[in-house]
């Protein structure tokens, strides 16, 4: 069924409309949720600096953690001690050794001048900086500052366009992007004045307990950021959204092209309403550019869309953008299974857009792991849908994300070439096989912290790092990170390996191994390990290896590597699998149609 | 008991996180260290929220204790 239907016959759950209707029952969802969590659900710890009170958010962050099956362990530090907070060792919020460490800054509390007449910013921006050194010498691995939100009515009045104190906030916030910018991705950005204007003055201040308890904010502006920082534990956890799917008549374009023809659909720069079409797609292309995987999932006849692509004066989205595609009369659910199959990526990465409410209601119940959103139906929010709540926010972006695309797309034709080959080995020596592994450079670093934070299938610890936990790897002499890029005579597959490891007397632990899941099949990942384990032997001296296998809900398939290899299982308990190998290297060989580069 | 008490009480007990034997009738921020001036806060919202009404500033500084919620709940329903 592909016809627009404008009346919603199944109610969808939205994204951002879900939360109980009152604090109280708030509250007790929480309280339902949180006796409910098994005991070994992760704790993840916000250690807030603050000269405000910013206690109300408790509830919010609360219950956006526990729906996601976190537990939150939240510090305040004292008002207005945020250094002394930082620096001081026995300090209550330096104990509870924060995984985040959250400003919440305001400027009538961090400067007494501030709202005087002829104010300017450069006593804050004093204090940010001392606060912000304090901030980085810390050991906390994510570090998120917030922005002063630019007054709401000019203090010169709004008809002369005087210099006044909005101007000089908007350049403070400026400074403070610059300084995210610059730290980033260790440092991330809370743009308190970009939500606050976004939900209006009305709706996001709360004057009675300003003046009564310096609690500034209501509900709704405690609930977006919480939610601001939910995006941030679940980008390091490796949660965020990789493949956006689109349905075609209707969503891509108005109108249905089986009937109304190439030339009847509505898409256009400048009409009504092909125009709100077009400016989705631009969204489109915004995301693509990104990194994420765009794909078509649609009942036409396969000829019809793609015509479109490669022939409409307006479509925007063309078949190069798309990783892969099920047009066909099949069902929905499992055309997408089957696509989270051919991308090799988990369903719960998927973002699902349709016109339809049966089809988004047929995935709800089958996949729910996907996140559905529904064309809406005042076209005119349409444009805003994919990024209003921010759900392919990322902390990182890297070389790899702007060229995934066309890695996905030479898979393809990797896998066309392998149904011509009688079995795998001879089909993986037509290749032409190279892994280049080295001590990972400046330049990969972050493509690492990236690695580490969302690779999930083959990974055997599952150790989330940032990139100042990555640097101290590699500043450390006993610890060491490799890296593996691999290509064939397709092209090239990027930096798809990492390696961690770490000196303990006569023997070598393996931290972490990972694989990006677009390189495996290809048993590198056995060329890799020995590569690194013949490096490692040879630098350090080390007599005996040591590794672990840590299982989640998605790495099951790397459960026997250390098995295969020849270590030896030491010790089993409830999700961990302790290994060693009494010699320093295991009785295995490269294989031999992998070429191994160097340096 | 009058439903405005009821529906009082269960909030209570629900942000003040403390079981129903321990509301008693002249519970007070004076007698009950558990009702802190951050739970005030989320108390006063979450009322404001369950009987769909605003306190301004005094009342939120002055409804310290359950009979004068009550009260004033009462006076802004009818």
């Amino acid at each position: 069924m592909t016809c627009r239907q404008r009346k919603v016959l199944t109610a969808v759950p939205s994204f951002s409309k879900d939360l109980p209707p009152t604090l109280s029952d708030l509250i007790s969802a929480s309280d339902t949720l949180h006796a409910a969590m098994p005991p070994a659900a992760p704790t993840y710890r916000f250690g807030f600096l603050r000269n405000i009170t910013l206690e109300g958010i408790e509830p919010y962050l609360r219950y956006h953690m526990l729906r996601m099956g976190l537990r939150p362990d939240l510090i305040f530090g004292g008002y207005g001690s945020m250094r002394q907070d930082l620096m001081l060792p026995d300090s209550p919020l330096v104990k509870h050794c924060p995984d985040i460490l959250v400003t919440a800054l305001m400027l009538e509390e961090l400067d007494p001048r501030y709202g005087f007449p002829g104010w300017n910013s450069a006593h804050s921006r004093e204090e940010l900086n001392s606060i912000f050194d304090a901030l980085s010498a810390s050991d906390a691995p994510t570090i998120s500052l917030n922005t002063f939100i630019v007054p709401f009515h000019p203090e010169t009045g709004a008809l002369i366009a005087a210099p006044d104190a909005a101007g000089e906030v908007a350049r403070l916030n400026e400074f403070v992007r610059a300084f995210v910018r610059e730290h980033s991705p260790r440092f991330c950005l809370m743009d308190w004045d970009r939500l606050a204007h976004r939900i209006g003055e009305a709706e996001a201040m709360d004057y009675r307990y300003w003046y009564i308890s310096k609690a500034p904010f209501k509900r709704s502006f405690l609930d977006a950021l919480a939610r601001e920082l939910m995006k941030v534990v679940l980008a390091l956890k490796g949660h965020g959204k990789k493949c956006l799917v689109l349905d075609c008549d209707n969503t891509l374009w108005g109108g249905i092209v089986g009937e109304d023809g190439i030339e009847g659909i509505h898409l256009d720069a400048h009409d009504y309403p092909g125009r709100a079409y077009y400016d989705f797609q631009k969204t489109v292309l915004q995301l693509a550019e990104r990194g994420v995987l765009v794909t078509l999932c649609s009942k036409n006849n396969e000829q019809d869309v793609l015509d479109v692509l490669d022939k409409h004066p307006w479509s925007l989205l063309k078949r190069d953008h798309l990783s892969g595609f099920r047009i066909n009369w099949e069902d929905k659910a499992a055309n997408l299974a089957e696509l989270a199959k051919e991308l090799n990526i988990g369903l719960d990465a998927f973002v699902f857009v349709d016109d339809n409410p049966r089809e988004l209601e047929l995935i709800r119940q089958v996949l729910p792991q996907v996140t559905i959103l529904q064309v809406p139906d005042r076209l005119y929010e349409y444009p805003a849908l994919l990024r209003r709540d921010g759900l392919f926010d990322r902390l990182i972006t890297s070389q790899e994300d702007k060229l995934r695309t066309s890695l996905y797309q030479t898979e393809g034709k990797r896998k066309a070439e392998l149904n011509q080959h009688p079995d795998l080995e001879s089909y993986l020596s037509s290749l032409g096989l190279t892994a280049a592994i080295h001590l990972a450079t400046d330049g990969e670093a972050m493509r690492v912290v990236q690695l580490t934070q969302k690779t999930n299938q083959f990974n055997l610890t599952t150790r989330r790092y940032s990139d100042h936990d990555v640097a101290k790897f590699r500043a450390s002499a006993d610890a060491c990170v490799y890296t593996l890029s691999a290509s064939d005579r397709f092209g090239s597959l990027g930096l798809v390996g990492v390696f961690i490891a770490a000196r303990r007397q006569d023997a070598a632990v393996v931290d972490s191994l990972l694989m990006s899941c677009r390189a495996l099949g290809r048993r590198l990942e056995f060329a890799f390990v020995l590569e690194c384990m013949r490096r490692i032997v040879a630098d350090w001296g080390i007599l005996s290896w040591e590794a672990e296998y840590l299982s989640t809900a998605k790495n099951s398939q790397a459960a026997d590597f250390w098995n295969t290899l020849g270590f030896a299982l030491l010790e089993q308990t409830e999700g961990r699998r302790r290994y060693g190998l009494p010699a320093s290297m295991p009785k295995m060989d490269l294989p031999g149609f992998i070429h191994i580069e160097r340096e | 008991m009058s439903d405005i008490e009821n529906r009082t009480r269960d909030v209570m007990m629900k942000v003040l996180q403390i079981s129903p034997q321990d509301i008693s009738p002249d519970i007070s921020r004076k007698n009950r260290p558990a009702w802190d001036s951050l739970k005030h806060m989320n108390l006063m919202l979450a009322l404001e929220d369950e009987f769909g009404i605003e306190f301004s500033d005094k009342e939120i500084v002055e409804l310290n204790s359950l009979h004068f919620l009550v009260d004033a709940l009462r006076t802004k329903r009818s």
